[in-house]
């Protein structure tokens, strides 16, 4: 096939059926002979140590095989997870307790309820000490956490002759400053973390929910003190990931440690509660934007001054200035400051759109103050300012088409009907405003291996170690193995998520498409040139001894002169049961010459009751420019997906962490608000249709995480437009606006 | 979840019988089951009395009858408790989710147990729950929490949105002990203000049984309905809600029914609201006016001063929604 970008398809999800009908198996549902049942026991104070614990009741308890705790604990070697999104340290391995909801035990029992019910039994004593737990507390003693992304996290670009980001701010002729908040959140995917663990020999064989069974791999085996080789991670299907799949838990390492030492398979699954300290979360921030600017609405300066929460005990912070006002405006002189505050606090992780998701909120709430400052339209007045080449960097985009996200979502939505003056519209009891807010989200690109093997029966396999996280993979390789090789969708038989797969770091960074999607066409390159080799090389085939480059590849057939013959006859023909290659693919080398960037307009309306205040969203539209679309029916759901998850962060999304105890309260999906569908309005998506042949020879940059950017920002501004009250702390909850 | 024995019980003389100290009687399970998995609760015996025949809904010259084992989704969609008492029917339906709703008994919505996350884990302090270890909600996280009927040692927020609608309409429950004894306790009187024992939540001796509820007939009740004001559209407890029913003449309240939920320990009901209300016109100014009284004695807390105005408003709008 050529480098031309693919057309877009429409084809429903192909493991759709699998999925309504219960037969796809996630972690929990593996069956597994002989599997005991784990239930981790968690620490109930934020700090200290663990002094003694009494788990003598729970050893004599129905069922009960073994109780795990530091003090008689499973093997595990180093220091905690390899890769940074995850904590620093190794479960039961030490008494110290870093946070409230740490795994602190593992309670092994013949069935699930055994081990919860015995669990229940053990008695924990602690030294403890008072925790560190509020951000506001914090402030005044954060750190530089280190280069962000290979930039220092303190960052500037001036304009010459301009001194200082306070004198470009003087200078200017209007300025405006605003400090933004938004609380820690949990990623709540519907499927529970899970891991079951079961040794053959010197093999291990866990079946968990990751978005990469690769790296999943290296740190099970580091932390066992085996080879990979001798780790298998399987994990064909992934309840929703959104960043909290990536790193290595403690479950899997506890499960496969107790599988060891029990001589049998070990399966812990999380409760919902759990996951909410056991796992990752994002962030909690405070941020302080800054803008100066001309009358006329062009930006002179901007500062963006970001405080993340961080662990003491590992994982990843919140980079909100890094992610946004880096780049997303054309401005002479910016000001980033990304700072930590460390709390003892389980690790916080990436989370979709790490970074983006809260940047945008400060960001893109702050030009709306300032679009309402200097009387200009919030749509114009980021068209003035749209960036044409990467600030301090000067390399051009290599496609970016965000005005036209902004003229196009104008349109769809009737944006030309709006009165700018705040409350001017009324529905009753309703007030009711609109707004807008840009998204971003990097195009980014791994190296991937793709294996593509023709079969006698005429199916053809497309497989590689990347995950479906509800994202639509399992589709995506069907449609682009038919697309590369010239075959209807349902002779393809995709497969993934399994680390003996053809190489694949996994999915994250909106990146598993646009990564592993240029590999499937090298390896059906690859594929179609060894069929021909076999073809010309095999006695009892009909192409014996023609020159391989009188062979075309034609819809599943080799075509030479006088001879046509599909590759099942011709596999039939020589007697091989497959004819299988690998390819790959990694990014160009026209990467450091261009940046990569996905950008789209948001355009909301909103309606706050004027009596009792709670704000609804009543419809969206949005817009992106994403390059091009594989499929457009679960590229749809995509961004549906993360207008919801920004629906969320907008008005309902927050963990309730009490300063005094560290602990989370409300750490159950009846307590911690997420969407539900009456809360989803119509969502009008629209893609335009740009292919980035420069990013890759797809042309496609990935979706997964852009949706959710600038969603917050866009509801936000709606609200202040509907009511004239402007909230900067998020969520907006009717509390914050009773008058 | 502690080891417990379990009974069916195939009679109520039985069912009675069967339960003792440490027992509980289970219906649609939605509550005990929850609490027993936190070990909230854990009672030795449970009695299942799903199979008693406490059901129907019918009307009869002392009103409408609810058995107490009807399950809510059905009372909700009943023809002569959507047509007759709106405000019941709103209530049930903005309760909890559908699959809760095809479960839950109305006995049980009755006696379901607070919400607060403190009362449900067991790592925490709760007078209610361990009467004695005090209350962190006072100085915690009290956003949902009551501002009416508090106490120093406990408060919880009554869970309950039909509880409120039926305050309103002066409801009273039918009790029966063993032996065969039967009282009705007017269901204002039957909650209990928690004071220095909030782990006493109710007027139910024990092993007494809810056979059923009973509204007392109330032809403008027709005329009713129940507002619930919460941060998501569904599946949340009530921040504020009010069940209003309004008897108007001529644009004038002959009478009046207001109660409130999401703000008090218990169902409240708003007679000084009502009184405020009766003989008047049904005008905005009026009803802003006669809300004031809802607060009387009000006592908010850190996070939940906002429900001093917001059940206030919730109160207008109702009658606002009432008056058509």
């Amino acid at each position: 096939m050529s480098g031309s970008a693919p057309r877009t398809v429409s084809v429903s999800r192909v493991d759709g059926r699998l999925k309504v009908t219960g037969a796809a198996r996630y972690a929990a549902d593996q069956p597994v002979d002989r599997v005991a049942h784990g239930y981790l026991l968690l620490s109930t104070v934020a700090r200290g140590t663990v002094r003694a614990m009494d788990v003598a009741a729970a050893e004599r308890a129905p069922g009960v095989l073994a109780v795990f705790t530091p003090f008689r604990p499973v093997e595990l070697h180093g220091t905690g997870n390899p890769f940074s999104v995850g904590h620093r340290w190794l479960p039961l391995q030490d008494t110290e307790v870093r946070y409230y909801g740490q795994v602190i035990g593992l309670v092994v029992a013949e069935t699930f309820e055994q081990a919860r019910d015995a669990a229940a039994l053990v008695r924990a004593e602690y030294d403890a000490h008072p925790p560190a737990a509020s951000l506001p507390d914090g402030i005044p003693g954060a750190t530089d956490p280190g280069p962000i992304m290979g930039e220092p996290a303190r960052l500037e670009f001036l304009a010459p002759g301009v001194e200082s980001i306070e004198a470009a701010l003087a200078a200017s002729e209007v300025t405006l400053s605003g400090r933004y908040t938004q609380p820690i959140k949990h990623h709540c995917a519907m499927e529970p973390h899970a891991a079951t663990a079961e040794w053959q020999d010197d093999g291990l064989t866990l079946y968990t929910g990751t978005q990469s069974a690769t790296l999943t791999v290296g740190a099970v085996a580091a932390a066992l003190g085996v080879a990979p080789t001798q780790v298998r991670v399987v994990s064909p299907h992934v309840g929703g990931g959104f960043g909290n799949k990536i790193a290595t838990w403690a479950h899997p390492l506890l499960a496969a440690a107790a599988a060891r030492v029990l001589g049998r398979p070990v399966k812990v699954v999380l409760t919902r509660e759990q996951t909410f300290t056991v796992t990752g979360h994002r962030s909690g921030l405070a941020q302080t934007v800054t803008l100066g600017a001309r009358r006329d609405g062009t930006l002179v300066a901007v500062r963006h001054e970001a405080y993340a929460t961080q662990s003491a005990s590992g994982g990843t912070f919140e980079a909100a200035a890094h992610t946004t006002s880096r780049y997303l405006y054309r401005a002479e002189n910016i000001h980033l400051d990304q700072r930590i505050v460390t709390l003892d606090i389980p690790p916080p992780t990436w989370m979709r759109a790490p970074g983006q998701e809260s940047g945008s909120f400060a960001l893109e709430t702050a030009l709306d103050e300032l679009a309402v400052e200097l009387g200009i339209d919030p749509v114009t007045l980021r068209l003035r300012n749209d960036a044409t080449v990467y600030p301090g960097r000067n390399v051009p985009w290599s496609s970016k088409h965000l005005a036209e996200c902004y003229e196009v979502g104008a349109r769809r939505f009737g944006w030309d009907r709006r009165d700018p003056v705040p409350r001017s519209t009324i529905d009753g009891d309703w007030l009711v405003g609109t707004g807008v807010a840009t998204a971003n989200y990097p195009g980014e690109r791994f190296p991937a291996s793709v294996r593509i093997r023709f079969r006698a029966d005429g199916t053809v396999g497309v497989d590689s170690a990347t995950a479906d996280l509800g994202t639509g993979m399992w589709t995506v390789l069907a449609v682009l193995g038919a697309e590369s090789l010239g075959l209807p969708v349902d002779r393809i038989r995709p497969d993934l998520g399994d680390s003996t797969l053809a190489p694949n770091i996994g999915a994250f960074g909106s990146g598993a498409t646009a990564s592993t999607g240029p590999a499937v066409a090298a390896a059906a390159r690859a594929a179609i040139a060894e069929l021909v080799r076999v073809a010309v090389t095999h006695e009892d085939s009909p192409l014996y001894g023609v020159p391989a480059e009188e062979i075309d590849y034609d819809h599943g057939r080799l075509v030479a002169p006088g001879v046509r013959i599909g590759f099942p006859a011709l596999l039939g023909a020589v007697g091989l049961d497959t004819v299988e290659a690998t390819g790959s693919a990694g990014p160009g080398p026209d990467h450091g010459r261009y940046a990569f960037t996905s950008f789209g307009a948001h355009f909301c309306e909103v309606r706050v009751n004027r009596w009792t205040g709670e704000p609804r969203v009543s419809r969206i539209t949005t817009v992106i420019d994403a390059g091009a679309i594989i499929n457009a029916t679960t590229a749809r759901s995509q961004i549906v997906g993360g207008v919801i998850f920004g629906i969320g962060q907008a008005l309902l999304e927050g963990s309730r962490l009490e300063p005094a105890t560290g602990r989370i309260a409300n750490a159950n999906l009846a307590d911690y608000l997420l969407p539900v569908n009456a809360d989803v309005p119509p969502i009008d998506v629209h893609f335009l249709d740009h292919p980035d042949t420069l990013f890759n020879p797809l042309g496609a940059r990935g979706i997964g995480e852009i949706g959710t950017v600038g969603v917050a920002a866009a509801i936000g501004n709606a609200v202040y437009h509907a009511t004239g009250r402007r909230v900067r702390d998020l969520p907006i909850t009717l509390d914050k606006l009773l008058d | 979840m502690r080891p417990f024995a379990y009974a069916a019980a195939r009679s109520l003389p039985q069912a009675l019988e069967q339960v003792g100290a440490d027992s509980a009687y289970l219906a649609g399970g939605t509550t005990l089951v929850d609490l027993m998995k936190l070990e909230v609760l854990t009672p030795r015996r449970v009695v299942d009395i799903n199979g008693l025949p406490l059901r129907g809904v019918w009307v009869d010259r002392d009103g409408l009858h609810l058995g107490a084992l009807e399950r809510m989704s059905d009372v909700a969609a009943h023809q002569l408790v959507a047509d007759g008492y709106p405000l019941l029917s709103q209530a049930l339906c903005q309760s909890a989710s559908a699959q809760l709703r095809n479960m839950a008994s109305i006995g049980g919505n009755l006696l379901q147990r607070v919400r607060c996350g403190y009362y449900r884990d067991t790592a925490s302090p709760c007078n209610r729950r361990e009467p004695g270890t005090g209350c962190p909600a006072v100085h915690g996280e009290n956003r949902g929490h009551a501002i009416l009927g508090t106490s120093d040692s406990c408060v919880a927020t009554h869970p309950s949105d039909l509880a409120v609608a039926l305050v309103a309409l002066d409801a009273s429950v039918r009790l029966v002990r063993r032996g065969g004894a039967t009282r009705a306790v007017r269901l204002a009187d039957f909650y209990r203000l928690p004071g220095d024992t909030p782990h006493l939540e109710h007027d139910l001796r024990p092993g007494e049984l809810i056979t059923r509820v009973t509204v007392p007939p109330l032809a403008w009740a027709r005329r009713s309905t129940y507002l619930k004001i919460r941060d998501r559209r569904s599946y949340e407890f009530a921040l504020a809600s009010a069940a209003v029913a309004l008897d108007l003449a001529g644009g004038r309240i002959r009478d009046v029914r207001v109660a409130v939920g999401g703000v008090g320990t218990r169902p409240w009901r708003l007679p000084a609201v009502e009184a405020a209300l009766r003989g008047r016109p049904l005008r905005v100014e009026v009803a802003e006016a006669a809300a004031e009284r809802a607060v009387d004695g009000a006592r908010p807390l850190s996070q939940n001063g906002f429900k001093t105005t917001l059940v206030r408003r919730v109160i207008v709008r109702a009658l606002m929604r009432v008056a058509g």
